[in-house]
């Protein structure tokens, strides 16, 4: 059970001291929030730092709020607490559904969503719906702030544009403006909790806006712009989602592993997309 | 029906407050104190590879290492049917995770640090990852000195091949039995490895004291067979059975993985050398998939001849098991099912093949079933596929052919007493069999699915139980056996029957886990037989007690033997309305007589059961005569399942289980041996998948990507039913049923998938995945 | 080393740890709680679970050093004032079997109950969804959960 790598573990009381640390060690230290991922990566030798900086104490990032319809996420902020978050349920209902698929309580207590994303593993479950927000990463390090859009914050498995001295200090998402219903369809092995072999979040407007991203069946999450385009502006009928559906094929590019073949999860989600579309709808419609 | 007070009761388990209050010590709990040594193993990274060299000088060099061990330190051989197996590997290794060598250290982060600086340099072999394979090609020898294992006399190893025990059974004549079949089907069913998953890991640690003394703390099935095993193996080094000592504390399930000896033995051998200091050794999740024991998998060619009516005329059932680099209990259940694949049947003309073929995969052993669960998927599949083409009801086909008391058994001995009729009839009549079941979603169908099953436990023909007990102060009881708790409730099911016999309450009994040098012998805790035989000693042990009780009171108070009897923990008196004498006052200090001496003293008994009417004389050819299995125990199970055709994902509504355990000890224990048991099947059939790279890698060792059920995944409703047909020589009419509880439930959904959609799979786990592909390629 | 100070059952206790020592490892050798246990050490199975600040945690996958002022509730410390009710319907209704999953359980269905004192079916089978069980297929457990609930 015991780790063999050695390191240094700091606990800055402030965001600027944590900066410090970062802008001290660099790509040696690692940002410690959560751990669920991170703690089991150094003990499989994936990790390797020389330093970790445990955020959990730096009060600024314990925040969910909502202000002028734009909100933020700290960076502390667990999938628990988005769950448990009225804001979260009744403003971003996509994040909130998404949100109650990860893992199981025990985790989703520690588990933060920057951590989710941060991790930028092609199946994480925050994927689909940050996409769908179009949602913005703001980072800090010890010489400013930056915001990365989502759409250019995942560049390969386990890639983010963030740099070494860099750290996330929450989200931002602006939230949508007109009535809309959301669906998080989710492919895993039983019920249980599980990895997404493939996942499909769907927003869909009053305005016939239709917003669709995946994740878990391409190196890293996506929108399917391709099926956007075919659908923005019109109302769904059985004709659309079969387009839909075979659009959907050229947009991923899922693998073969030990969790799922390609062939399933290519055939899984066109049935997401399908239902999570006829989902949406209802939902819009209520 | 007798009345009974505490048999057939659901009593709440003795060992339960221990559970839910932290109390219960496993052993990973149990504090050794500073002088603790850890031991962290090296294993094998390759299937099949001479050791050319290993090099332990940069792991020496660690600090706090305190010793490093490889296999010159203990070139010996143990097992526990057969002796093929190393403590650790000698001159090659067989399958990756192997253990190479060993690494002690004074604290457990030095010693994993160590193990990973020996270098070990191997020349490749030629792997076997493939039962076939393996079977076929001579050329490559997984075991070349396989003709110089001892084993017992009833295995059958082929010389000069991969074949490390060949079963066959023959009956009647099959040639001329096909001849006469209206329709034969002949089809091949493939059911891959398991893994027990006990949420504990095997944990043992041994100590080795300045007298020579080695005491093995382990999580076990079997702590009187472990002992046994390390001071066969050990006894090289000087030791002998009265030295050594094996103490089992609570076991976090065992599922048969814990039975028989696997890691164990490297925690007692590496301990004589350490002398004086107690060495720890505790597996990781890990390691528990790859190196303990797995369930063997199999490839079963069945051939089955019917007449018009459905009647079977022959069967020919081949089964080609992947045993793994060492067989010395997985070898057992190929025997085992060499006996039984005939399911339970009457079969007129038999012919079964079963044989057990090393491959380089990780060694495999006893798990829930032993064999059972592997071939009843084909044979029940097999069944129901023959029923429709002959246009008969599956039911029906069922009953035509279901054996029956007196019947000879696939070796020629008679069938017991069963109540497999009552079975069929009572589930049949639970899951509304004739009532189709249509889905309001047009995506989802629904469809019910059954089976029968049957096993007898697989054992010795010696295989024996003891019990000890004795009185307190205060009229309670301790009852000392070595059996085990592995979560069944045994304990429980003890204390009844002592409570029954000797008129004392549940709650005044205690039962609790072994120390080998206090506990008398018990074969081990498998096989479904520990109620049946442990309970029997019990049983002896109590009547023991009772006589000594009965004799006490009558000479001492001369009243008449035959009037006396036991109630309300009391010595009574038929002919004496107003005698009640208190056990409480006697059964330590004696009684005393009129002249003021006392007679009698403590009430100490014993007892101890072995089956004197089994044996394995039967002819090697045929596999008749001898009487290899002691009983049967047998059962139905139906289901209905939904399943949605697009995802191809599978909910089991309801799944109704009717098995004949004799009579029910404990209701409520026994209701959870359906339960967790249909659970743990349904598992194996939906959602485990065990995956192996050609190079013989395990790709899935941990819960993330192998996949046991959570609270989610479980049926919607769960019907146990009990059929009681008494077992003459049971206690209290008593036949096991820890590991039926999981037989019927591959088979069950393979059918119900069926005859859902009209799709045969045949080659499990049937995952939604499989499911879902097979509909889409049938529509294309 | 560092000395970390948490409260742990209700007691303030001061120990020394590395900082990677794993808060599993660190409660059941150095502070005497043997309830939690290693079943995974990946934080699949929940066997390890502890209430942290209230709320169920993998101990497995927490640095000890991580907890250094803050409040660690063991199984041991939920039987400190005698049995919880909880804990005497898992015992009625021969909840467990062979019992090493049973004080993740007990930690995940405590942590429900206090923040759900009426959960139905599907909350019950969420709560513990984190603790595998191989002995008694979760039914019993549930059952008991039930009826320890409806009853309020």
């Amino acid at each position: 059970m015991s780790l063999t790598h050695d390191f240094e573990y700091f606990k800055p009381k402030t965001l600027n001291e944590a900066l410090d640390f970062l802008a001290q060690f660099g790509s040696k230290a690692k940002i410690l929030a959560g751990g669920t991922d991170l703690i089991l990566r150094i003990k499989e030798g994936f990790e390797t730092p020389d330093a970790l900086i445990d955020v959990k104490g730096i009060k600024e990032l314990n925040r969910i709020e909502l202000v002028d319809n734009v909100l933020f996420i700290g960076a502390n902020i667990t999938f628990s607490e988005l769950i448990e978050s009225e804001i979260i349920k009744d403003n971003f209902h996509l994040l909130w559904e998404s949100s109650k698929t990860v893992a199981s309580v025990g985790t989703r207590n520690r588990a933060t969503i920057t951590g989710n994303i941060c991790s930028a593993v092609p199946s994480l479950d925050s994927g689909p719906a940050l996409l769908v927000y179009n949602a913005e990463v703001l980072v800090k390090n010890s010489k400013g702030e930056r915001k990365i859009s989502i759409h250019d914050w995942f560049i390969a498995p386990k890639k983010t544009a963030i740099k070494s001295d860099e750290m996330v200090i929450g989200l931002l998402i602006h939230k949508h403006g007109k009535k809309n219903g959301t669906c998080y369809m989710k492919l895993g092995r039983y019920t249980g909790e599980d990895l997404a072999q493939a996942g499909v979040g769907i927003l869909v407007s009053e305005e016939n806006e239709y917003r669709i991203a995946f994740c878990a069946v391409g190196p890293i999450p996506k929108r399917f712009t391709k099926i956007e385009a075919l659908l923005n502006g019109k109302t769904l009928n059985g004709e659309l989602i079969k387009e839909a559906q075979l659009l959907a094929l050229s947009e991923i590019s899922p693998i073969t592993d030990i969790r799922a073949t390609k062939e399933y999860r290519n055939h899984m989600i066109q049935v997401m997309i399908e239902r999570g579309l006829k989902t949406s709808i209802e939902r819009l419609n209520k | 029906m007798e009345e009974y007070k505490y048999i057939g009761q659901p009593i709440v388990r003795i060992d339960g407050l221990e559970k839910i209050s932290g109390a219960a010590i496993y052993a990973d709990d149990i504090d050794f104190g500073t002088n603790l040594l850890y031991a962290e193993v090296v294993e094998s990274t390759e299937a099949h590879a001479l050791i050319k060299s290993i090099d332990t000088s940069e792991a020496e060099k660690v600090l706090d290492v305190v010793k490093i061990f490889t296999g010159k330190d203990f070139p010996f051989k143990f097992g526990l049917y057969m002796k093929d197996r190393y403590i650790f590997a000698q001159d090659r290794v067989r399958f990756i995770g192997e253990q190479i060598a060993a690494v002690v250290a004074r604290n457990p982060k030095a010693a994993k640090r160590a193990a990973k600086l020996v270098k070990i340099e191997y020349e490749k072999l030629p792997v076997l990852v493939n039962q076939m394979d393996s079977f076929k090609d001579p050329e490559i020898l997984i075991h070349p000195e396989l003709d110089e294992y001892t084993h017992v006399p009833w295995f059958f190893p082929k010389t000069k091949t991969n074949v490390a025990h060949w079963r066959k059974t023959r009956k009647g004549d099959t040639q001329k039995g096909f001849a006469e079949a209206y329709y034969i089907l002949e089809d091949t069913y493939t059911v891959p490895r398991y893994a027990h998953c006990a949420i504990e890991t095997h944990v043992a640690i041994a100590k080795y004291d300045l007298s020579g003394r080695l005491t093995v703390w382990a999580s076990s099935q079997s702590p009187h067979t472990q002992k046994n095993l390390f001071a066969e193996a050990l006894a090289p080094l000087g030791l002998t059975h009265k030295d050594v000592r094996v103490i089992a504390p609570h076991v976090g399930g065992g599922f048969g993985g814990k039975a028989g000896v696997t890691m164990e033995i490297i925690a007692a051998a590496i301990s004589t050398k350490l002398k004086g200091f107690p060495v720890k050794m505790r597996w990781s999740r890990e390691q528990e998939f790859y190196n303990t024991y797995q369930r063997l998998g199999v490839i079963a060619e069945l051939k089955i001849g019917v007449t018009k009516e459905g009647k079977i005329t022959a069967l020919d059932h081949k089964l080609y098991w992947d045993a793994g680099a060492y067989v010395e209990y997985g070898a057992n259940v190929v025997n085992a099912v060499g006996l039984s694949a005939i399911g339970p049947y009457r079969v007129p003309n038999i012919s079964i093949d079963s044989i057990c073929i090393y491959t380089n995969l990780p060694p495999c052993g006893a798990y829930r079933g032993f064999g059972y669960s592997e071939f009843l998927f084909g044979l029940e599949s097999h069944m129901d596929r023959i029923a429709e083409k002959l246009n008969i009801d599956p039911i029906e086909i069922r009953k035509i052919n279901a054996i029956r008391e007196g019947d000879k058994t696939a070796y020629g001995a008679d069938m017991n007493p069963n109540g497999l009729f009552e079975a069929i009839d009572k589930v049949v009549k639970e899951i509304e069999w004739d009532k189709k079941i249509v889905s309001e979603n047009e995506d989802k169908v629904i469809a019910k699915g059954f089976a029968l099953f049957w096993k007898a436990p697989a054992m010795p023909p010696n295989a024996s139980s003891s019990a000890f007990l004795k009185f307190n102060e205060d009229g309670s009881i301790n009852i000392l056996v070595s059996a085990m708790d592995i979560g069944q409730g045994f304990l429980t099911v003890m204390a009844q029957i002592a409570a029954e016999i000797l008129s004392v309450p549940v709650s005044k009994i205690r039962v609790e886990n072994p120390d080998t040098d206090r506990n008398p012998y018990e074969w081990q805790t498998v096989a479904s037989h520990i109620t049946w035989s442990c309970g029997n000693a019990v049983k002896n042990a109590a009547i023991n007690a009772r006589e000594q009780i009965l004799q006490i009171v009558a000479r001492t108070l001369r009243l008449p033997k035959e009037d006396l009897y036991l109630d309300d923990e009391k010595v009574k008196c038929k002919t004496k309305q107003d005698f009640g004498l208190p056990l409480r006052e006697f059964v330590v200090a004696g009684i005393q007589a009129e002249d003021g001496t006392f007679k009698g003293g403590p009430i100490n008994s014993s007892g101890i059961f072995m089956p004197e009417f089994s044996s394995t004389n039967g002819d090697p050819e045929t596999s008749q005569g001898g009487h290899p299995n002691v009983h049967y125990t047998v059962g139905a199970g139906a289901l209905t399942l939904e399943i949605d055709k697009k995802t191809g994902k599978m909910k089991v509504l309801k799944v109704v289980e009717a098995i004949d355990c004799g009579k029910v000890i404990n209701s409520s224990l026994a209701k959870g041996q359906v339960v967790g048991g249909l659970v743990q099947g349904l598992a194996t059939v939906l959602y485990e998948d065990m995956r192996f790279d050609k190079n013989g890698k395990l790709l899935n060792p941990n819960f993330t990507d192998y996949k046991i059920p959570t609270a989610l995944d479980i049926p919607e409703e769960i019907v146990p039913i009990f059929i009681e047909v008494e077992q003459p020589d049971g206690p209290f009419g008593a036949r096991g049923m820890g590991e039926h509880t999981m037989l019927p439930a591959a088979p069950m959904v393979a059918n119900a998938i069926y005859n859902a959609l009209g799709i045969r799979l045949k080659s499990m786990p049937l995952t939604a995945e499989k499911v879902a592909m097979a509909i889409l390629n049938n529509s294309k | 080393m560092a000395k970390i100070k948490l409260t742990l059952n209700g007691e303030l206790r001061t120990i020394d740890v590395e900082p990677n020592d794993i808060l599993l490892d660190v409660l059941r050798d150095k502070l005497g709680m043997k309830s939690p246990k290693c079943g995974c050490e990946r934080g699949d199975c929940g066997a390890c679970s502890v209430l942290l600040n209230g709320k169920s945690v993998r101990s497995c996958l927490v640095f000890a050093i991580e907890v250094d002022g803050q409040e660690v509730v063991t199984l041991e410390g939920l039987s400190e004032n005698g049995l919880t009710t909880l804990q005497k319907t898992f015992l009625e209704f021969n909840s467990f079997q062979c019992g090493f999953c049973a004080p993740g359980v007990i930690i995940s269905a405590t942590e429900l109950i206090n923040k759900n004192p009426n959960p139905s079916t599907e909350e019950i089978k969420e709560a513990i969804s984190g603790n595998l069980c191989r002995c008694t297929g979760y039914q019993p457990i549930i059952d008991a959960m039930k009826h320890c609930t409806s009853n309020k």
